[in-house]
């Protein structure tokens, strides 16, 4: 059985996979090594073809105007980025006074414990670290933790994706200005 | 005093500066009028095409990646360029050999190698656009299969069956006189 024409061309192209395998067959195939070279051959005559002069400065056409047009971006790339940084700032001008709502009763709520108190609390968690290590046997399988989604969590993840998807496009935009500048 | 580099070029260039980017197109234009030559096989056009080549490339300048290296992308908008340029004349019909056989007053030896050039590039622009092209990308731009597919946007079977049909009529041709 002969290698196929196929198989030859991809092989010269290094586009095969199993070279070992074709090598070994053209190594005890003198009728498929006979028509490898004769490909090899043509593939030397289309690469032989020298570089021809060009008969005039092609760029002299740009460098006899004073200056060219600013090449802007695509205006695809524009307008969705445009869109999508408008659209996440409606989200997060709608969500901001929901957020205000259901930030304030913790805020005000919240208490800032003395340095005594925090001391403490650290002791009783050490201290019962150590009661629950001194009464480890034998490893518990834990719990998964469902989640309930709250209006808040909803509300925050809403914000949050807004913000990443602003930081993003405006990182887009500025690498897109950094390469023309 | 060193001479800008390309990435400097282009950079200035994407500010509009002509001079900038008029130097980038001399630094350039013998591999692109080469490109487009070896497609079309005749000057005049191949000139023209290469120029064509530079302003589009100039329009698509914000598009370009500052960290590659700018031959291998322009040679890209060459080829190209040359495809719709092949792909909007009406069919081609089978080259003359009077087209662009070039000069006649040179010594024995070089004659022959520019005859046997000539004699190649003819078979070559006698192919169809499409295998001209992938001819184009794999031989002097080398090209993977996979890159020649996504450039044109064809499917790679159609990559490997344009290539390998191309090789052959193209060694019959070349070979039919010999």
């Amino acid at each position: 059985m002969h290698l196929t024409e196929d198989q030859l061309n991809e092989y010269l192209d290094n586009e095969i996979a199993d070279r070992a395998q074709i090598e070994s067959h053209l190594s005890s195939c003198e009728e498929c090594a006979a028509r490898l070279a004769i490909l090899r051959n043509l593939f030397a005559e289309i690469e032989s073809l020298p570089d021809v002069a060009v008969s005039r400065d092609l760029g002299s056409p740009f460098k006899q105007q004073s200056s060219l047009p600013v090449p802007q971006l695509p205006g695809w790339l524009t307008l969705t980025a445009t869109l999508q940084a408008a659209l996440a700032a409606i989200v997060l001008v709608s969500a901001a006074p929901l957020v205000i709502q259901l930030i304030t009763p913790y805020v005000s709520s919240v208490q800032i414990p003395s340095f005594a108190d925090v001391l403490m609390q650290l002791q009783s968690q050490w201290t019962a670290w150590l009661d629950l290590f001194s009464q480890l046997q034998i490893l518990a399988v834990p719990e998964i933790p469902v989640i309930e989604l709250s209006s808040m969590a909803i509300v925050l993840t809403l914000v949050g994706v807004s913000t990443l998807w602003i930081i993003g496009n405006g990182l887009l935009l500025r690498n897109q200005n950094n390469t023309s500048h | 005093m060193t001479a800008p580099t390309d990435r400097d070029l282009i950079l200035r260039a994407r500010r509009g500066d002509a001079e900038a980017y008029g130097e980038l197109v001399t630094r350039y234009q013998t591999s692109i009028f080469n490109v487009c030559y070896r497609i079309l096989h005749e000057r005049g056009e191949a000139e023209d095409l290469a120029q064509e080549s530079f302003i589009r490339a100039y329009d698509r300048i914000n598009t370009f990646d500052i960290e590659r290296e700018f031959g291998p992308w322009i040679r890209r908008v060459a080829a190209n360029v040359c495809l719709n340029h092949l792909e909007s004349q009406p069919k081609s019909v089978e080259l003359n050999d009077e087209r662009d056989a070039g000069e006649s007053q040179r010594p024995e030896a070089v004659m022959e190698v520019h005859e046997r050039s000539e004699h190649i590039r003819r078979a070559l622009a006698s192919l169809p656009p499409q295998y001209r092209l992938v001819i184009e990308l794999r031989h002097y731009q080398e090209l993977s299969y996979d890159e020649i597919a996504g450039e044109l946007d064809i499917p790679l079977s159609d990559v490997k069956s344009h290539l390998f049909r191309a090789r052959k009529l193209l060694a019959e041709k070349i070979h039919a006189s010999d």
